[in-house]
């Protein structure tokens, strides 16, 4: 169970990207978040793992209250919430295996995976989680020698070695086209399905919402301004969510 | 509106009529300070002296001649008899005619003029004192287009005799390459030298900047932050550990370095055998016995801070608000007190403006002097920590960032001459001092540009690494340095190249290196040796720049 109160995040130029958000995701949902472009996607997602901190709030998750823990406690939350970017955000001059591997880090050793060295169980898993995939054919390739639709594989992989009870996927097919956008929501879908793990997707197609959540979450200006099913964003909604001058596709 | 715009222009103009003002007067008064002199350059001795130089330069001497040579030889008598005269000579086409043929002083001018020598030979006068092996050279002329001679020269000194003694005009027939010049082979050698010094400042310069280069990356330590209970447990505790740590370590080395002790001559003699290998594992060794003190201490350190920062932490977490307030304003006052003492301590003995002089001689009696005013310095610092909330964290990264970036530019600064200067006072004339020198400069130098690099570097995989669970090490070992190599190793080179150029200048301050025979060539104006030595500086800085452009090329 994922619960956010009043969060609130104040950039240090002024601009209020989250403003009093409230909401709750139990356990193995399929959470699409939408909104325009800045409307506080993104810095929602990265409050979360607190890869931005938040100005105020509270976010607790399964009796952790992530927006206090720090340094040890932190490092522990954060490896078993998987994170997927936008643009991937792979190492592109490692490989494939490794790019997958470094989802381990928060596990490992410390002084060992410095050194290079990963337990023969990660490595077993890597090219599972790879396998799963369906690319594991590609684990010595350089990571810069994929296209962009198996590098948001190998992304999915990534944050898979991580066992992770929960997927944040800030906008995880806006950089790719429709046909290979549906095969990586598919994955997503997947993941969600079978190993029970929590989705919070920020998604800019609407017909991608209808599709793969279960439920959509809506930010405008910061602010929360839907909360219910992809079924229930009717035309009204729709003008409240993304203004009086967007059009709906799809 | 157009008025307005009008009135709008002219003060343009008067600026750029002003700017134009002072730039004049500025480089008029720029000539005037830095002495531009155009009469002292067409001065004709000094275009004299230039030609000459240039000539000289332009006739490097690299290769060893041997020379053909033709002898004639004319007799002169010391001292003069009674009547002077001179001696006429003919062999085999040539004449010559000396005036007078004897000498009584040295300061007596002799003449001789000849003729039928070959064109525009060399000739040396010489003279073999009777009863010497070894010939004198009295003057070095050459002869005039048509092979006519003409010379006037003095006796060196005067070696009475009652036989005459020979005066020899050698004149050089031919002239062979027999291969290269004594100046060639110690060229090769001294720039073999600087080259190695070069690679070894560059090598253990980059060693030492790339974990700095991470501290001095404002990307990577914005974000470290910690309790202020944290920063100054470790601050406590640095004294103690880390000085500690050294003072054991140097208990540990003193038996095995001390000068009456066997281990090190034992060492030496049974790795002698490797040749020059075995005088690099010697002073590999040597070096880590040296070091050990330095290492420990800096392991002491390492410990300290991270009980500190993790006491610091987990007291912030778990305790409650009262007390972290507590445990905060106790460890800040006695932190800044440590911290005052330390930096005071430090100061007093570098003797900064002098201060030795107002203070008490011996550690404790400073101790005793510092202590009240650290502890009043403490105490407003843990006031001041009451402001903020008792958990707040305090951007200790951004310090640690700005101190590191303040160094390495200050140490920048520095001229590696000054360097080499410094350290030639401490470990004697030669390269050892010019490498100390150089990698001093080149870690500071590459410290700033690969911290540069770190900073302009995709955050994109250092926040996915993050969202791992990753810490800090292993986000730079897996986000960071693999982003970073390429430049790395281009600017390892580009470094190389510099401390090339740079060790040639050291030598002038006999930091050892090809500088060092350049300069002495110079001083003693033979500037045929010297045009060898810069030759071979060229050579080597074209060809380390070929093969770094090259390297660089593949690996980005």
């Amino acid at each position: 169970m994922l619960k956010i109160q009043n969060l609130t995040k104040v950039y240090e130029d002024g601009t209020v990207a989250l403003k009093d958000v409230s909401f709750e995701v139990p356990d193995g949902e399929f959470v699409a978040v939408i909104g325009l472009s800045g409307s506080g996607k993104s810095t929602l997602l990265r409050c979360i793992n607190r890869l931005i901190e938040p100005t105020s709030g509270q976010i607790w998750w399964n009796g952790i209250e992530l927006s206090e823990v720090s340094g040890e406690e932190l490092r522990r939350a954060r490896r078993q919430i998987g994170m997927i970017f936008q643009h991937f955000n792979l190492v592109n001059r490692s490989s494939v295996l490794t790019n997958v591997l470094s989802g381990r880090l928060g596990y490992t050793n410390p002084l060992a995976s410095i050194l290079g060295r990963f337990p023969e169980a990660d490595i077993k898993r890597a090219h599972a989680s790879l396998a799963r995939v369906g690319i594991d054919d590609k684990a010595d390739n350089r990571a810069d020698e994929l296209s962009g639709g198996q590098r948001q594989r190998v992304g999915i992989a990534r944050a898979l070695m991580q066992e992770p009870k929960m997927i944040l996927a800030d906008e995880p097919v806006a950089s790719l086209d429709p046909a290979l956008a549906h095969s990586i929501m598919r994955h997503l879908q997947q993941i969600n399905k079978e190993d029970k793990i929590t989705v919070l997707c920020s998604l800019h197609f609407l017909d991608l919402v209808q599709q793969y959540s279960t439920r959509a979450i809506a930010l405008n200006q910061g602010k929360l301004v839907f909360d219910g099913t992809p079924k229930e964003i009717n035309d009204e909604k729709f003008i409240e969510i993304y203004g009086r001058e967007a059009e709906r596709i799809g | 509106m157009k008025d307005e715009k009008k009135n709008g222009r002219f003060p343009q103009y008067y600026k750029t009529g002003v700017i134009i003002l002072a730039l004049f007067l500025l480089y008029a008064y720029g000539l005037q300070v830095t002495k531009v002199n155009l009469e002292e350059p067409l001065e004709p001795q000094r275009q004299e002296n230039l030609v000459s130089l240039i000539r000289s330069f332009a006739r490097p001497d690299i290769f060893a001649y041997e020379t053909e040579t033709r002898r004639t030889a004319v007799s002169l008598r010391m001292p003069c008899p009674e009547t002077i005269r001179g001696s006429q000579v003919s062999i085999e086409g040539r004449q010559l005619l000396m005036v007078p043929n004897c000498a009584t002083t040295t300061q007596d001018p002799i003449t001789i003029t000849g003729s039928g020598f070959l064109p525009n030979a060399e000739i040396l006068v010489a003279w073999t004192p009777l009863g010497s092996t070894s010939t004198r050279r009295l003057a070095d002329f050459k002869a005039s287009d048509t092979g006519d001679v003409s010379i006037t020269f003095t006796m060196p000194d005067i070696r009475p005799s009652e036989e005459p003694q020979a005066i020899e005009l050698v004149e050089v027939v031919d002239r062979n390459i027999v291969g290269l010049s004594d100046t060639t082979y110690e060229a090769l050698d001294k720039i073999v030298e600087t080259v190695l010094m070069a690679l070894m400042a560059s090598t253990i310069g980059t060693l030492l900047s790339i974990p700095l280069s991470f501290i001095a990356a404002r990307n990577l330590m914005q974000n470290v932050k910690a309790p202020m209970t944290g920063i100054m447990s470790g601050i406590i505790l640095l004294p103690v550990l880390g000085g500690g740590a050294f003072w054991i370590g140097q208990q540990l080395v003193r038996p095995i370095l001390s000068l009456d002790g066997t281990f090190l001559p034992a060492l030496q003699t049974s790795l002698e055998a490797l040749g020059f290998v075995g005088n690099f594992i010697f002073v590999l060794i040597e070096l880590a016995f040296l070091l050990l003190p330095l290492t420990l201490g800096g392991l002491g350190a390492f410990v300290a801070t991270s009980i500190g920062s993790r006491f610091g932490q987990q007291v912030t977490m778990r305790a409650p608000a009262t007390t972290v307030r507590i445990l905060t304003f106790v460890t800040t006052l006695v932190g800044t007190a440590v911290l005052f003492i330390l930096l005071a301590l430090a100061l007093v003995w570098v003797n900064v403006l002098g201060i030795r002089e107002f203070v008490p001689e011996g550690g404790w009696a400073q101790l005793g002097l510092f202590l009240w005013p650290g502890l009043v310095l403490g105490l407003i610092a843990a006031l001041l920590t009451l402001r903020a909330p008792a958990k707040h964290h305090y951007p200790i990264g951004l310090v640690i960032y700005n101190a590191t970036r303040t160094i390495f530019n200050a140490v920048r600064s520095i001229e590696p001459l000054m360097m080499g200067f410094v350290f030639v006072v401490w470990v004697g004339l030669g390269p050892f001092a010019g490498i100390m020198a150089l990698t001093l400069h080149s870690m500071a130098d590459l410290g700033k540009l690969f911290s540069e690099e770190v900073e302009n570097i995709d955050e994109g995989p250092v926040e996915a690494i993050t969202a791992t669970g990753a810490n800090q090490l292993q986000r730079i070992v897996y986000a960071v340095v693999p982003q970073v190599t390429p430049s790395y190793i281009a600017y390892i080179f580009y470094r190389w190249d510099i401390n090339v150029r740079m060790s040639t200048i050291i030598g002038f301050v006999g930091g050892g290196g090809i500088g060092f025979v350049l300069q002495r060539n110079i001083n003693q104006i033979l500037y045929t040796r010297a045009s060898v030595m810069v030759i071979a500086i060229a050579i080597v800085v074209i060809v380390l720049d070929n093969i770094s452009a090259r390297v660089r090329s593949r690996i980005i």
